[in-house]
C-alpha cells in the first residue's frame, strides 16, 4: 500500500504530485465535512474506477484528523466482500494532504431508493430488497464479530457495485465513526453523539452511555423499512447545535409507530438519563395503537415483518443480532437472496436501470492540491480564509 | 483483523530477529553499530514513556507509540528520520489511534520543559510533517496488540493474581527491546509470568505444561538473560 518514496510530491511538467499520475481524474462525486471525493480511472486499466477521498487539511495545527486515522486503521485490517475495499493511501507532503483510494461503487441505497420513489414511482422488487438486506447483514456480522461498530449506517453509506464482475454487490462504506469496542480506553459515548438522527437507536436518543453493536442493527431496521416503503421510517426534526443527545421529535416519531417503551419490556430503560429527566416530555403524547405493520404495509404474519420488528426491538439486549438475522426464516423463503442484488436470476423480472452517479467535472482534484508548502498563518502574503 | 490477533496485520507482519537487527546503510556510514542502534531505540522508548507521563496518557498508548517507533526503524534510517523527532511523533500518532488524542502543541511544550538540549527541540509543524512520514513508514498499519490484555487472563488462570504488579512492570520493560515486533503478545505475557514465577519462587511448571504452548519459544524469549537484564536495568 502507499507508494513509498514516490509520494514526495516532486513536481513534474504537469505540475501534479507523482502518485496522481496513475489516475485520470474524472471529477468530483461527493463532498462532506471530512473533505471531497473524486472519481478517477486507473490509467493502466481503464476499466477500473477508483474513488479518491481527500481529507480536509486540519486548520489548527493538529495534523491528520483522528477520523482519518481511525478510518485507515480499521480499513487496513478489514477484508470482506461486503465492506468497501481500501485500495491505496496517498500522501502529498508539500501541503500535508491525505487521500484514501477505494474501489469505486456506482450506486448507493440513497440513490436507489430515490430513483424508485421519484423517477420510476414503483417499489423495489422483493429479490433486490432481500439480497441488499442479506449482504448488508453479512458485512455487518463480519464487523461485529470483529468487535467493530459502524455507528453511522444510513442509506448513503451502503454502496452497491455497478457494472462489472462485482455488479450488484453491497459494500458498507464510511468508517469515519466506526470503533473497535472490545477494549476502548475511553467510553464510547465520549466520542460525541453519533449516527444520523433518523437511523439513531432509541437508547442513544435517551442518552445511553454504554451502547453496543445493537445500534447498528436499529439502523439496519430503519433501512429495511425504507427499502420497503421508499420513505424514511422515522423522519424526526433534528435539534441542532446541542451536545445533548436528547431529540424529542425523533423519539416522538418512533413512539408514534412502535408505541411507548415500558420499563417492563425494557428493564434498563429506567437507568437512561433522559428517560428520567425528560419523562414528562416523553410521555406527553399517548400513542395507543402502535402500527408498524400498517406503516410498512406488511401482514404481521409475514416473515419480513417479523424480522423487521426484531430489528426495531426497543431493548438493545433483546434486539436481533446480525448473525441471528442472517439465520431468519425470511432469507430461506423464495425469492432467495443472491449475489447480484440488482439483477434477479428469475427470468422475466424487469431490470431497473439505475442512473450513474453525477460527476461534477468542473472541480478538478489538482486545483485542490498544493505543491508548495502551505503558507504559515502569519505570512503577510496569505489570504484571509475563513 | 482489528480484534483477532491471528487474522490481524500485526500477526502477518511479525519479523525474524535477523530482520529487526539490521542497521541501515546510511546509519552504518555514520559509524552507528548494532549495539548503538539498539541503545538509541531503548532511549527513545524511555523518552516516549517520560513524555507520556507528562501528557497523561495510558500505558497502552505508550506501548503503541514505542511499537510504531520500532517499526519505523525497520524501514527507515535514523539519518533520514531523527529519533528525537520520531519518538514524540509516534506518541502523537498513537494517541490518535488509541482514541486519547494529545495536542501537538502540548507535546512541544513538554519537550521544551524536559530537555534543554536544542537537538530535542522540534516545532509543531515538524511533528505534523513527521506524522505523515511515520504513517507511510508504517505502511498505514496502525492496529497493535499488546501483552497486557492476555496478561490478566493468564495470571488469573495461573492463580497468580498477586503477581499482577510485578508482571505488568515486566511487560512494560519488554518494550525496551524489539520483542513486540518479533513475538505474539501472549507469548511475551507468558515469558513475563515465567520470570515472575522464578522471582517469586512459585512452582507452576504444571500450569505452563498444560498451556501447550511452545515453551521453547518462551524460553528462547528469555534465554538471552544478559541482554534482558541488561536492558531492564536502564
Amino acid at each position: 500500500m502507499g507508494d513509498g518514496r514516490s509520494s514526495n510530491s516532486s513536481s513534474n511538467s504537469n505540475n501534479k504530485p507523482e502518485w496522481l499520475e496513475q489516475y485520470d481524474v474524472i471529477g468530483k462525486i461527493g463532498e462532506g465535512t471530512y473533505g471531497l471525493v473524486f472519481l478517477t480511472k486507473v490509467k493502466s486499466n481503464r476499466a477500473k474506477s477508483i474513488a479518491i477521498k481527500k481529507f480536509k487539511q486540519s486548520k489548527d495545527g493538529d495534523g491528520v484528523s483522528p477520523t482519518a486515522i481511525r478510518e485507515i486503521m480499521l480499513l487496513r485490517e478489514i477484508v470482506h466482500e461486503n465492506v468497501v475495499k481500501l485500495a491505496n493511501v496517498h500522501i502529498n507532503h508539500a501541503d500535508m494532504s491525505l487521500y484514501l483510494a477505494f474501489d469505486y461503487a456506482e450506486h448507493d441505497l440513497y440513490e436507489i431508493i430515490r430513483h424508485h420513489r421519484d423517477k420510476v414511482n414503483q417499489s423495489i422488487n422483493q429479490y433486490t430488497i432481500k439480497s441488499l438486506l442479506w449482504q448488508l447483514l453479512n458485512g455487518l456480522n463480519y464487523l461485529h464479530s470483529n468487535w467493530i461498530v459502524h455507528r453511522d449506517l444510513k442509506p448513503s453509506n451502503i454502496l452497491v457495485m455497478g457494472e462489472g464482475e462485482e455488479q450488484g454487490v453491497v459494500k458498507i462504506a464510511d468508517f469515519g465513526l466506526a470503533r473497535i469496542y472490545q477494549a476502548p480506553l475511553k467510553p464510547l459515548s465520549e466520542n460525541g453523539v453519533v449516527v444520523t438522527i433518523w437511523y439513531r437507536a432509541p437508547e442513544l436518543l435517551l442518552g445511553a452511555k454504554h451502547y453496543t453493536s445493537a445500534v447498528d442493527m436499529w439502523a439496519v431496521g430503519c433501512i429495511f423499512a425504507e427499502l420497503l416503503t421508499l420513505k424514511p421510517l422515522f423522519q424526526g426534526q433534528e435539534v441542532k447545535g446541542t451536545p445533548n443527545p436528547f431529540q424529542l421529535d425523533q423519539l416522538d416519531k418512533i413512539f408514534k409507530v412502535l408505541g411507548h417503551p415500558t420499563p417492563e419490556k425494557w428493564p434498563t430503560l429506567a437507568y437512561l438519563p433522559h428517560w428520567q429527566s425528560d419523562l414528562q416530555h416523553i410521555q406527553g403524547h399517548k400513542y395507543e395503537n402502535p402500527g408498524l405493520y400498517s406503516v410498512v404495509h406488511l401482514s404481521p404474519k409475514n416473515p419480513a415483518y417479523d424480522l423487521l420488528s426484531k430489528m426495531l426491538e426497543y431493548d438493545p439486549r433483546k434486539r436481533i443480532t446480525a448473525a441471528q438475522a442472517l439465520d431468519h426464516e425470511y432469507f430461506r423463503m423464495e425469492p432467495l437472496p443472491g449475489r447480484n442484488t440488482l439483477v434477479s436470476p428469475q427470468p422475466g423480472e424487469k431490470v431497473v436501470n439505475y442512473p450513474i452517479r453525477p460527476v461534477d467535472t468542473s472541480t478538478d482534484i489538482e486545483g485542490t492540491i498544493s505543491l508548495q508548502p502551505s503558507q504559515p498563518v502569519w505570512s503577510p502574503n496569505s489570504k484571509f480564509v475563513e | 483483523m482489528a480484534a483477532n490477533f491471528w487474522t490481524s496485520s500485526h500477526y502477518k507482519q511479525l519479523l525474524d530477529p535477523e530482520d529487526v537487527d539490521v542497521v541501515h546503510q546510511m546509519d552504518k556510514d555514520r559509524g552507528i553499530t548494532l549495539e548503538d542502534f539498539k541503545l538509541i531505540k531503548l532511549h527513545m522508548a524511555n523518552y516516549i514513556a517520560r513524555l507520556a507521563q507528562h501528557v497523561k496518557v495510558r500505558q497502552r498508548v505508550v506501548a503503541t507509540a514505542i511499537t510504531y517507533m520500532r517499526r519505523v526503524y525497520v524501514r527507515r534510517s535514523m539519518t533520514d528520520c531523527d529519533p528525537r523527532l520520531v519518538a514524540p511523533t509516534c506518541l502523537y500518532l498513537a494517541s490518535k489511534a488509541e482514541e486519547s488524542t494529545v495536542q501537538a502543541r502540548l507535546l512541544v511544550f513538554y519537550i521544551k520543559k524536559l530537555y534543554s538540549d536544542e537537538k530535542f527541540r522540534y516545532e509543531i509543524k515538524e511533528i505534523l510533517e513527521m506524522e505523515m512520514k511515520v504513517l507511510e513508514a508504517l505502511n498505514y498499519y496502525l492496529v497493535v496488540f499488546h501483552p497486557y490484555r492476555a496478561l490478566s487472563q493468564l495470571l488469573q488462570d495461573a492463580g497468580m493474581n498477586d503477581a499482577t504488579q510485578l508482571t505488568w512492570g515486566l511487560v512494560n520493560d519488554t518494550y525496551k527491546m524489539d520483542l513486540i515486533l518479533i513475538h505474539p503478545p501472549h507469548l511475551i505475557a507468558l515469558a513475563c509470568i515465567y520470570i515472575a514465577s522464578a522471582q517469586m519462587d512459585k512452582e507452576n511448571t504444571a500450569w505452563f505444561e498444560e498451556l501447550r504452548v511452545d515453551m521453547n519459544v518462551v524460553c528462547h524469549l528469555i534465554s538471552r538473560p544478559k541482554q534482558f537484564t541488561a536492558f531492564l536495568d536502564y
